[in-house]
């Protein structure tokens, strides 16, 4: 035994050679160079294409598509978009999935906290109303938060890649309607698109509702109509959409989501007479 | 008390000559102080019910609540140091929010009775700590439905291999209660408190175990639930006291599958026939007097 | 938005056998980061002080490339004050450039012109203000809030205050400055009207003898026609600039808010 106690109890040198320590990163004498530096998401991988929305005289109505994209391949069917927070908020997802999975766990687990200080969640009454102290989160409330997120991991340089709209009644049960994106930009309007409905729809939705006194004239019925022919727009000309979709309708009596809908009337007449693409020269 | 004086009930994780922790017999002396809180699992749900004391009259009414909820479908009452009850109910909320990041899928009844027994009775073997002053009854409802699970996407298969097996049937409700020295089991009814006593009597007199054929429906259990805190509360007569009540039903029943304080509607009306039940007693009792 | 989807894919993704699988990143030094953590938003703001009031304006529009997002997006924003509307201020923020930096460099501000009141038991004044923003801009020099600002209020004597900045806290108190997509546009337009720039006294003589113009404070009516036509000649000729136009004007008796519609083309 020699006095370095570090050595003690390990193979002798003499015997078994010295330590092979290549399998050890450069710092620690090792000859790894698998150092690079911490990467976040840098682009998005399953994603889903545009999410509508519509204010009306008394709710929002919003809607996107069921399909999920591996690049040009469609590669999940049945991915619903629209996830319903309380009875008085929805939020759309465009943009990369699986933050849009990791977002929804998030809202989980923050209604799960909302409810613990009001377990009359679904008050049917005044009274029951009167004995929740904490009154329900709004639209309002739940797009502050979410911008919030998404600009904290912007700046964070691992932003969630997203397009969302959020969508419901403030906290005077008027309708509310703003987005929020991965770099943590957040507007709002009587209509919002994103993805490629800012190009295609965004126009044909201002038709119907140019401004904010429009939206007060508009009948839910003509809002969902008018996301309805959107859809089909969207359907003719966006590569990555599909012809099933959700939409939802969040209003004073709560929110009413249908998850799956099919197109109604679509016409492709208009297809035969598109011409010049490619080697198509008749 | 022959305890006092020995020494062996100066410190947790002292035994006595005889086998016992003193420490944690007199945290039961605690719980044995707190207003009675009682625990009715039925055929298609779970109440909870408390007889809250009213320390002071400038407390205002129906504030307060001490009936916490800790995960979605899932409340937690107990009795006995106050404080304490606020430190295990942050302790399985932080159980039930773990677990469902780890398994995207809320807690079973049964797993979150098993951990919380496992934290209290962690309390009762080190010198540094006490145990815990109160005993908590923790009920709720296992959706046997399927439930979305947070962040999926896609339905999988209907039918067929990784399909889903139809007869097959799991969860239901379920009440637990969860002693000072971390002693747990589940129970048809549950009951703790000063009024532990007769609650339990009453309790064993209702039709709870389902392989009877028979069990009460949860609208009963409330009615039920309402009249035992007011028979419980017949020892204590002088103090005033409020009546708290939360429930859990299927996904398919009354609260859909959340835990939710009882509708002021039916409370009231469940502690009217409570009022009724006890001057029906009181008559009975008077009749046999006369004869 | 539309950049979203126009990525391709990672080329080891599946789809190859592993045989044929890149199966080594080159470590030719690190990767680069793909992800700009800024964007554009458009938009013109502009501020103009007098002797008892300032007067800030920005337009509405919100802007993505060659998208609308919204027509209206105030830049404008009290600091300061009571409740959610912060009734009361005295202090004006504008920013333009990149929205989402804007409003969290709003949020800190206004959380910091409150804290000061709780702290001190008096409303901040608009120099120490101004002050506090240059710290925060240049507290975050290395990875700077993407926005040029404009603060306005009322100094100590009442006399209008305006302050604009750069977006790493440079400062500087002026009579007036332009600002965002269209300030190259609005910008020579005040030197000329509110300076008074290459303007002579026509009674002076010719060639050395010609006398500038001396700028003195300009009266209100004045200067919100100044502002309204500088913001309708900034709409024909730029195309992020348009939709409405908000003016704050800050007095001794609070912030006056209006809107003008501007074109929406």
């Amino acid at each position: 035994m020699n006095h370095f106690p570090e050595a003690w109890g390990r193979p002798r040198d003499d015997i078994y050679g010295s330590y092979n320590a290549s399998y050890l990163p450069q710092s620690r004498g090792g000859l790894q160079s698998h150092h690079q530096p911490t990467t976040h998401t840098q682009q998005p991988i399953v994603t889903g294409t545009s999410v509508l929305a519509l204010k009306f005289s008394t709710g929002v109505v919003i809607a996107a598509d069921n399909l999920a994209s591996y690049g040009s391949l469609a590669r999940f069917t049945d991915v619903h978009r629209l996830k319903p927070f309380n009875k008085r908020a929805v939020v759309g997802f465009g943009g990369d999935v699986s933050d849009m999975q990791y977002l929804d766990r998030l809202l989980n687990s923050l209604d799960v906290e909302e409810n613990y200080t009001s377990p009359t969640g679904d008050a049917k009454s005044d009274d029951d109303r009167a004995l929740v102290d904490a009154p329900l989160m709004s639209a309002k409330n739940l797009h502050t938060y979410l911008a919030k997120v998404m600009y904290k991991r912007r700046t964070d340089f691992n932003p969630l890649w997203n397009a969302l709209l959020v969508c419901g009644l403030d906290e005077k049960d008027q309708p509310f309607l703003a987005s929020a994106d991965l770099l943590g930009t957040t507007f709002s309007a009587p209509s919002m698109a994103t993805g490629f409905g800012a190009h295609l729809a965004q126009p044909l939705l201002r038709r119907v509702a140019p401004d904010e006194a429009a939206t007060q004239e508009l009948s839910k019925e003509k809002a969902v109509e008018a996301i309805k022919e959107c859809m089909k727009v969207l359907f003719y000309r966006d590569a990555r959409s599909m012809n099933e979709y959700s939409v939802a309708v969040i209003d004073q009596s709560g929110v009413e989501l249908k998850e799956d809908e099919k197109l109604e009337n679509q016409s492709w007449a208009f297809a035969d007479r598109i011409k010049g693409y490619g080697t198509q020269t008749v | 008390m022959t305890s006092i004086g020995t020494g062996y009930d100066l410190s947790n994780s002292v035994f006595s000559p005889d086998g016992r922790n003193f420490q944690v017999e007199y945290a039961v002396k605690a719980v044995e102080n707190g207003g009675t809180a009682i625990g009715i699992r039925c055929k298609d749900g779970v109440v909870l019910a408390l007889e809250k004391l009213v320390t002071s009259k400038l407390l205002k009414k129906d504030a307060n609540k001490r009936i916490a909820t800790v995960d979605r479908n899932t409340g937690v009452v107990h009795s006995g140091l106050l404080p304490d009850g606020r430190h295990f109910i942050s302790r399985a909320r932080d159980e039930a929010s773990s677990w469902r990041s780890t398994y995207k899928a809320p807690i079973p009844g049964s797993s979150l009775a098993n951990r919380m027994g496992a934290y209290v009775q962690a309390y009762t073997l080190y010198n540094s700590v006490r145990p815990f002053g109160i005993t908590a009854i923790i009920g709720g409802y296992d959706a046997e439905t399927e439930l979305s699970v947070d962040g999926a996407v896609g339905n999988g298969p209907k039918v067929g291999a990784g399909g889903k097996t139809q007869w097959v049937k799991e969860g239901g409700p379920f009440l637990y209660m969860v002693e000072p020295s971390g002693l747990y089991w589940g129970y048809y009814g549950a009951a703790t408190g000063k009024g532990r006593q007769a609650a339990k009597a009453e309790l064993e007199k209702l039709k709870l175990d389902p392989t009877d054929g028979e069990c009460i429906s949860l609208e009963e259990g409330v009615k039920e639930a309402a009249r035992i805190i007011y028979v419980a509360h017949e020892d204590s007569k002088d103090k005033e006291f409020e009546l708290e009540m939360t429930w859990v039903s299927a996904v398919s029943g009354p609260t859909k599958g959340k835990h939710e304080e009882v509708p002021k509607a039916l409370r009231e009306e469940a502690e009217r026939l409570a009022k009724k039940a006890l001057e029906g007693e009181d008559e009975d009792e008077e009749e046999k007097m006369e004869e | 938005m539309a950049s979203l989807f126009q990525q391709s894919m990672p080329s080891t993704g599946p789809g190859y056998s592993f045989a044929s699988a890149p199966t080594h990143h080159s470590s030719s030094g690190p990767r680069q980061h793909a992800f700009y953590p800024y964007t554009d938003n458009g938009g013109s703001t502009l501020g103009i002080s007098g002797a008892t009031f300032t007067i800030l304006a920005g337009d509405t529009r919100s802007t993505s490339g060659y998208n609308i997002n919204s027509r209206y997006a105030p830049k404008l924003f009290r600091i300061g004050g009571d409740g959610p509307e912060n009734e009361g201020a005295r202090i004006v923020l504008s920013v333009v450039g990149f929205a989402a930096d804007g409003n969290a460099l709003k949020e800190r501000l206004d959380t910091m012109v409150k804290m000061y009141r709780y702290q001190h038991g008096k409303e901040i004044s608009v120099h120490a203000c101004a002050q506090r923003l240059s710290h925060i801009l240049y507290g975050k020099r290395f990875f700077p809030y993407y926005v040029t600002a404009i603060l306005g209020g009322l100094d100590d004597e009442g006399k209008g205050a305006l302050y604009s900045y750069d977006p790493v806290g440079s400062y500087e108190r002026e009579q007036c400055r332009a600002a965002g997509a269209a300030s190259s546009l609005i910008m020579p337009f005040l030197d000329n009207q509110v300076n008074l720039k290459n303007q002579y006294d026509p009674a002076s003589g010719e060639g050395l003898e010609k006398v500038m113009r001396v700028p003195e404070p300009l009266p209100q009516e004045t200067v919100e026609q100044l502002v309204r036509d500088a913001f309708t000649s900034a709409v024909e000729r730029h195309i992020e600039v348009g939709d409405g136009l908000q003016m704050m004007i800050i007095t001794k008796e609070g912030v006056q808010e209006t809107f003008t519609p501007l074109k929406k083309d």
